[in-house]
């Protein structure tokens, strides 16, 4: 499938130069296919289903191609000034929603969409969409039969092991003679495994060693794994209730950050953006083309939300049981831990990248960083307060100038690149409370 | 002068008592209950080996178990479509009226993410000024109290909705009054222009309803007195501000009286001693001990039954010096030494300047409180009649009018509105309710006389209301709604207005255009019925808005005066037959903290210490020392009270220096018994906080609350108070400071030029201090003149930070959380001044004579961490959990903190706490932090503290932080940044300025360069960061 597609793309893009240098003669589908994604025709129309528009499949039959050419160019001219009785009638019957003007394409261009809309594969049946508010939690089934399994194996071992013994005591006191080995002088078990006079060695002696040694190990892995394991969650990267791809928009569609996280800069929260900001665009964009017809499934869970029927009546689309969305938190901070995104990046200057990771390339997000202190910290050593540029800083820069002036290189503030260095280190940031409170 | 007043906190401190002061040895008043913990049977605290290793085995285990516990899945919840003005993670600022009584401050409410978790005083209100008492800063807890009724309640507390209430409470109203019977709305005193005409709309359509108003604690006496004298049945507005000699008897007008807010700013301002020494002189007469008594230059007790002698022979020496005519009453020898004579002359003097105001409900009084008042000339000056207050109107004749009707059964129906007479009025109200054929009450929750009405409609709280106050004549507040209903309540006007069928749509609905998405917003229908009422005065939306933002309406001043009528001389009888005292007199007076009992059920209010007694969670019998003496009674002692056939067994007794010989007082606001879990309830099975003091006022005339001729006598139990004030003690050292004006005159250091002391240093001066630190230095300075130990500080600091409340158990244990105590120290003064020594105090009680016990000068200081730049705790922390920043803050990490308490011992200020409990998950601390609905009103920016480490004032560093980065994020330098404390901001008397050492213009830093300043335990050279100024009585002479 995404093979075919692949060649599709590529004739198409082969095609297109020839689209600009060459008059066609006759109709070209593939052309037509692409013209239909660039002009986002599906935005209004689907093939098989009414959207804001009319469903377009037969509409070759329904319209000569001289008509859908004035139509699709001019719409607003055909019917105002031509007066053409089809076309207002068409208009009328569609709610007045006036269709957008497309004198970019010419009237082979409008040809070969009619000719894709003509030969267009028949929808097949899409699957079914499961609007799902809540999140899944991980199957561990698996895990709990090889749980079961070692355990029950674990037993069965047990009991083959009693029972040999026992049979080697039977066979034992029957044939001594067979087993006589087994009455010389026991060796200690130091004495077993230590060579020569080691083996010799006081086993009280012996024994706490070991339990030195291997406490000491067990306790250097244990303290690394307890300070970079536990309660960390880097790599978390939950199933969210709805696959929102910040890929796609933050990376393909290159959205800003801030037109969904909005309150960045002036809030502790960079804030998961409110259903209504997803509608700004989503109210529009359906992405019908892509699941031939229907609404996306996960744009469907944002109408599931909201309670908005797209095919309600304006005014009463929004329906009375509205159910917020229950989003994955990611990025937990301690609560005794204060974060405030304003502060770093607003104040900070700090990109979003910095914590977060390459996030405009993520599918699906997930925690980039450890969020343990000490990586807070690293960053309040090494990272510049950005002094020249805020009045807030002034005293402290011209204290900082000053004393590069008078110590040069000595000077604390002193940096290679002859700015000023100041971090947030120095100016208090490792203090406790400027998190903790 | 050098300082050697000796100041106690307390009688067994005074005493040197020796369980006291074996108690006092120890930081931590117990040792570890383990025996109790340890004591069931086949545990032993004396743990074998096998034991122990159980234990460690099992504990072991455990923490590995708990260690492997898999994070929970945390959600985020946006909002559907997000509200414009709200910023998620940025607090909004409501203005609005508060509606804890009926003074009305004007407020400023925090409100984050939708839910109001702060409220304080608006500076544009010229009732509150920007300050708030306790009551006010408690009451947003009552929005979160899950005891209010969640829904209506009909016939015998069977839950029902609204619209079955309203139909059947309308029809029963309009048969009655189909039947001519008469319909009663007994209300609390109502000023709120647009709730007002919402009665009238009622009684249009219920024509035989007639609107009385009812204080719980009444006013009458100056209103009745008013009424006589001018024609006018109002309340005078009192400017404390431009009162040069302020002369009180037994009104509290500080801490209860009246606008005690209002008040304090006013008073406040004219209690900065300059070299001109424009300084005013307030003198106290009156019973026990009030917090106004504490502040006042002079106090003389007084009994209160002679009251009326006092004033009038005020009167009399005033008319003498004003050429009017005296009173003729039988002369009874000089009272109160010659004070009276002097407090004339001091009036006198400031003649235009001068005040006398009385506590008393009686009418006469009253009357010739207000011939001194006019002879002084105060009207038109001091006393304002033409923009009166309308704070209070209860009228005590016309609610026993209603009692009786009720008794008599020609009133048909009553409804209360506000008001629970039941407990605070008379308890024959309960039968008196039972006759009527249709009871209602709209209290929020079951009350005393609420369990007996047949319907309650629950009223919402006044957060989430609608409503506009006209607290002062020509000035109006508004009150706006800063959560939609908590539970399913109505605001009271909508209830009346749906009874009386009035017409409550707007023609059009400002938010019906605003509906986002499917959110269609609709107006509540009060908004519609105030909006309509207000349009011809602010017709627009935009003004109606801005007057809304602003919260006030410019008050338009009258000029003019009034005609006075009064025949003062014509009281000589009234006089003479209440000169005469005999028995034991007993006042009953407003506690600060729970007030008229009104917020009984507030855990903070119950928490916070009285100003004078610092007694939490109980109302106690206050006995003069020579009484106490007398009938042998010691702290921790019970006495029996009774009046008529009134009588409490075993009450709590406390021996209560200045305390007038022969008289006892009791605090009101106590003994509910419908309040719910805090404040206690019968019906719910939780005990009762303290006694009923209502029950002995007398309800003849104008409501009394000085009963005369009680019976006490020692009860046979023991009782022990949870009293804050003993828990830490002086041990003899300098820590605060105070000298007199006349002093202060001829040197500005006065009290507070004490010789050098050689300091002994292990410590360097700190880094940050040397070269001029980063960008702040934070600080603090308290003015102990200005403070008046009112306690709204620690209600606030408690909102601000998340401050546990304990109960009454845990304070007995010295285990109270709040970040700030207000110290009150005690010192006798006797004819030659302060007394000094030890010595010379026990000679004087040797003697037998008691009567000095009735005197005190009372100093009150609030103390919180001092963030002290060479701190002893940071020295002794061994896990370095308190640190100090560059910035002056003393810093608590409570997740590094491991709970040695080292540093608490360590503190010389005893300003640490520790967590002994999981406060906000322990049911035994059934308060208000262990529910989801209480736990809304915690500040999301400061960490809820678990258990197991210390806490302490932190300077409101979540304040601060938000302040530098809102100057940081605007590019505005350092000296920009405003920062006010929780306790600065609720302060009602501006004592307390905090603020940036760095910024030479700023205010605290100017305060660091009065002489009067210094700081506690200066000798230790902890360096704090926190100054007093150097009290200043103006006592020199009358």
């Amino acid at each position: 499938m995404i093979a075919r597609n692949m060649k599709v793309w590529m004739l198409s893009a082969v095609m297109a130069l020839s689209v600009s240098s060459y008059a066609q003669d006759k109709p070209n589908a593939e052309n037509g296919k692409k013209l239909y994604d660039a002009n986002n025709c599906g935005s209004c129309h689907a093939l098989d289903k009414k959207l804001v528009g009319p469903a377009l499949r037969g509409v070759e039959t329904r319209h000569s191609s001289e008509w859908l050419v004035k139509w699709v160019r001019n719409n607003e001219k055909f019917r105002k000034v031509d007066k053409d009785p089809d076309a207002i009638a068409l208009y009328n019957d569609n709610g007045q929603a006036a269709m957008n003007i497309f004198e970019n394409l010419t009237p082979a261009n409008v040809n070969d969409i009619i000719e894709y809309i003509k030969t267009a594969p028949a929808p097949t049946k899409t699957a079914t969409v499961v609007v799902d508010g809540g999140e899944k939690k991980d199957d561990n089934t698996t895990m709990y039969i090889l749980i079961l399994l070692v355990a029950i194996f674990s037993v069965i071992l047990l009991v083959l092991a009693r029972v040999q013994n026992t049979l080697k005591r039977v066979a034992a006191e029957k044939h001594p003679e067979d087993f006589e080995h087994h009455n010389a002088p026991k060796k200690g078990f130091f004495e077993k495994i230590l060579p020569g006079k080691w083996g010799k060695m006081n086993p009280t002696v012996l024994t706490l060693f070991t339990v030195a040694i291997l406490g000491g190990v067990g306790a250097y892995y244990g303290y690394g794994f307890a300070i970079t394991e536990v309660g960390v969650q880097k790599g978390y990267a939950p199933k969210q209730p709805i696959a929102f791809s910040h890929k796609l928009h933050a990376g393909d569609l290159k959205l800003d950050c801030k037109y969904c996280h909005s309150t960045v800069e002036e809030s502790k929260q960079a804030s998961i953006p409110a259903l209504n900001t997803c509608m700004n665009c989503h109210k529009g964009v359906q992405l019908t083309d892509k699941y031939n017809g229907e609404i996306s499934p996960e744009i469907k869970k944002i109408y599931a939300a909201l309670d908005y029927n797209p095919e309600g009546k304006a005014g009463e689309q929004y329906g009375p049981n509205p159910k917020p969305i229950r989003w994955v938190r990611i990025h937990n901070l301690p609560d005794h831990a204060y974060f405030n995104h304003a502060q770093h990046v607003k104040v900070g200057r700090q990109t979003c990248q910095t914590c977060h990771g390459a996030i405009e390339k993520m599918e699906v997000v997930q925690q980039k960083n450890t969020l343990q202190m000490g990586w807070c910290i690293d960053c309040h050593r090494n990272a510049q307060v950005d002094v020249a540029n805020n009045n807030y800083y002034k005293a402290l820069h011209d204290k900082a100038k000053k004393d590069i002036a008078s110590n040069q290189g000595k000077s604390k503030y002193f940096a290679a690149d002859g700015k000023v260095k100041l971090t947030p280190a120095m100016n208090g940031g490792l203090e406790c409370s400027k998190c903790h409170y | 002068m050098s300082n050697n007043i000796k100041y106690w906190k307390g009688e067994d401190e005074l005493t040197k008592n020796p369980s006291f002061l074996a108690a006092q040895r120890n930081e931590f008043h117990d040792d570890l209950p383990l025996d109790e913990v340890f004591n069931e049977e086949g545990v032993e605290l004396q743990a074998n080996r096998r034991d122990f290793l159980k234990y460690f085995g099992f504990s072991v285990t455990a923490v590995a178990l708990a260690a492997c516990y898999k994070t929970p899945i945390r959600n985020a919840v946006p909002y559907l479509v997000k509200p414009e003005d709200v910023t998620p993670g940025v607090a909004n600022y409501y203005r609005s009226t508060c509606g804890a009584c009926s003074t009305a401050c004007g407020i400023e409410v925090k409100v984050r993410e939708g839910r109001p978790i702060k409220v304080d005083g608006s500076v544009d209100s010229p009732i509150s000024q920007g300050g708030t008492c306790a009551v006010g800063q408690a009451s947003i807890l009552s929005l979160y109290d899950n005891e209010r009724l969640a829904n209506p309640l009909s016939n015998d507390s069977e839950q029902t909705d609204w619209s079955a209430l309203d139909s059947e409470v309308s029809a029963k109203l309009k048969s009655i009054v189909a039947a001519n019977g008469k319909i009663a709305l007994v209300s609390g005193s109502l000023h709120s222009p647009s709730t007002l005409k919402a009665i009238e709309a009622f009684k249009g359509a219920y024509p035989t309803t007639e609107h009385v108003s009812y204080d719980a604690i009444s006013y009458a006496g100056i209103l009745d007195a008013n009424a006589a004298d001018f024609g006018k049945r109002v309340l005078p507005t009192y400017k404390f501000d431009i009162a040069k000699v302020i002369v009180s008897f037994g009104a509290d007008f500080l801490g209860t009286w009246i606008s005690p807010v209002e008040f304090s700013k006013g008073h406040t301002i004219n209690r900065q001693p300059n070299a001109e020494g424009g300084m005013s002189k307030h003198i106290q007469f009156e019973s026990t001990l009030s917090m106004t008594g504490t502040n006042a230059d002079h106090r003389f007790p007084m009994r209160a039954s002679q009251e009326a002698l006092y004033v009038a022979t005020l009167y009399n020496y005033i008319a003498v010096g004003t050429g009017a005519r005296q009173i003729p009453v039988p002369q009874q020898g000089e009272l109160a030494g010659n004070s009276i004579k002097k407090t004339a002359d001091a009036l006198l003097k400031a003649k235009g300047t001068s005040l006398v105001i009385s506590g008393s409900n009686n009418t006469e009084i009253q009357q010739i409180v207000n011939g001194i008042n006019m002879l002084l000339g105060s009207y038109g000056t001091t006393i304002d009649m033409v923009n009166h207050s309308n704070q209070y109107q209860g009228s005590d004749v016309k609610t026993a009018e209603v009692l009786a009707g009720l008794k008599s059964g020609s009133i048909s129906a009553v409804i209360f509105y506000g008001v629970n007479p039941v407990y605070n009025h008379s308890k024959d109200w309960a039968e008196a309710i039972k006759k009527a054929k249709v009871s209602v009450s709209f209290a929020s929750s079951k009350d005393e006389t609420a369990s007996v009405c047949q319907y309650v409609c629950p009223d919402n709280h006044y957060l989430e209301s609608w409503n506009d106050s006209e607290p002062r004549k020509g000035l109006y507040q508004f009150t706006q709604p800063t959560i939609s209903n908590v539970f399913n309540t109505r605001q009271a006007q909508v209830t009346l207005l749906t009874w009386a069928n009035a017409n409550i749509a707007m023609e059009k609905d400002p938010f019906a255009s605003k509906g986002i998405f499917s959110q269609k917003l609709q107006a509540s229908p009060f908004y519609n019925f105030m909006r309509n009422n207000w349009a011809a005065t602010l017709g627009s939306d935009d003004a109606f808005n801005a007057a809304l933002e602003k919260g006030v309406m410019a008050a338009s001043v009258s000029e003019g005066g009034v005609s006075y009528a009064g025949n003062v001389e014509a009281l000589a009888s009234f006089v003479s037959s209440n000169s005469k005292a005999t028995g034991i007199d007993m006042v009953l007076y407003q506690p600060v903290g729970v007030r008229d009992g009104a917020y009984g059920n507030n855990p903070w209010l119950q928490e916070m210490p009285d100003p004078v007694s610092k007694v939490c969670w109980d109302n106690y019998v206050a006995l003069p020392k020579s009484l106490a003496m007398k009938l042998d009674i010691a702290e921790g002692d019970t006495v029996n009270i009774k009046v008529g056939d009134v009588t409490y067994n075993n009450v709590p007794a406390m021996i209560q220096p200045g305390q007038a010989n022969e008289t006892v007082a009791l605090a009101l606001g106590y003994g509910r018994t419908a309040a719910g879990k805090v404040g206690g309830s019968i019906e719910k099975g939780y005990d009762t906080v303290g006694v009923n003091a209502f029950a002995f006022a007398n309800n003849t005339g104008n409501r009394s609350f000085v009963a005369k001729n009680v019976d006490v006598t020692k009860g046979d139990e023991n009782y022990k108070l949870a009293q804050t004030q003993t828990h830490h003690s002086i041990e003899g050292r300098d820590i605060v400071r105070e000298s007199t004006l006349g002093a202060f005159k001829k040197n500005s250091k006065a009290g507070n030029d004490l010789p050098e002391t050689h300091i002994y240093t292990i410590w360097e001066k700190a880094e940050y201090r040397k070269d001029g630190a980063p960008n702040h230095l934070w600080a603090m300075a308290i003015d102990l003149n200005s403070c008046t130990g009112c306690g709204s500080c620690v209600v606030s600091c408690s909102i601000e930070n998340n401050v546990p409340v304990v109960g009454r158990d845990e304070i007995r244990l010295r285990r109270e959380m709040h970040w700030i105590r207000i110290d009150r120290y005690y010192a006798f003064e006797s004819a030659e001044g302060a007394m000094t020594k030890d010595d010379e105090i026990a000679k004087i009680d040797a003697s037998g004579n008691f009567d000095h016990w009735q005197n005190v000068n009372v100093l009150h200081q609030p103390m919180m961490c001092q963030h002290c730049a060479n701190a002893p705790c940071e020295t002794v922390c061994p896990v370095l959990a308190t640190t100090h920043s560059s910035e002056g803050l003393n810093q608590m990490t409570y997740n590094r903190c491991i709970g040695t308490k080292y540093c608490g011992n360590n503190c010389p200020y005893k300003v640490r706490r520790f967590n002994w409990f999981r406060y906000n998950e322990n049911d035994n601390f059934d308060f208000h932090f262990n529910n989801p609905l209480g736990k809304m009103v915690i500040n999301p920016d400061v960490t809820v503290r678990t258990r197991g480490v210390m806490e302490k004032c932190s300077f409101c560093v979540q304040r601060v932080q938000e302040g530098k980065l809102k100057a940081k994020r605007d590019g505005k330098s350092p000296n920009e940044v405003i920062v006010q404390t929780a306790c600065q901001r609720a302060c009602p008397s501006n004592a307390i300025v905090f603020g940036d050492l760095h910024n030479p213009e700023s205010e605290v830093s100017k305060l660091y360069k009065n002489e009067r300043g210094f700081s506690v335990l200066e000798e230790l050279n902890v360096q704090s960061s926190v100054k007093y100024m150097t009290k200043i009585r103006n006592n020199d002479s009358i």
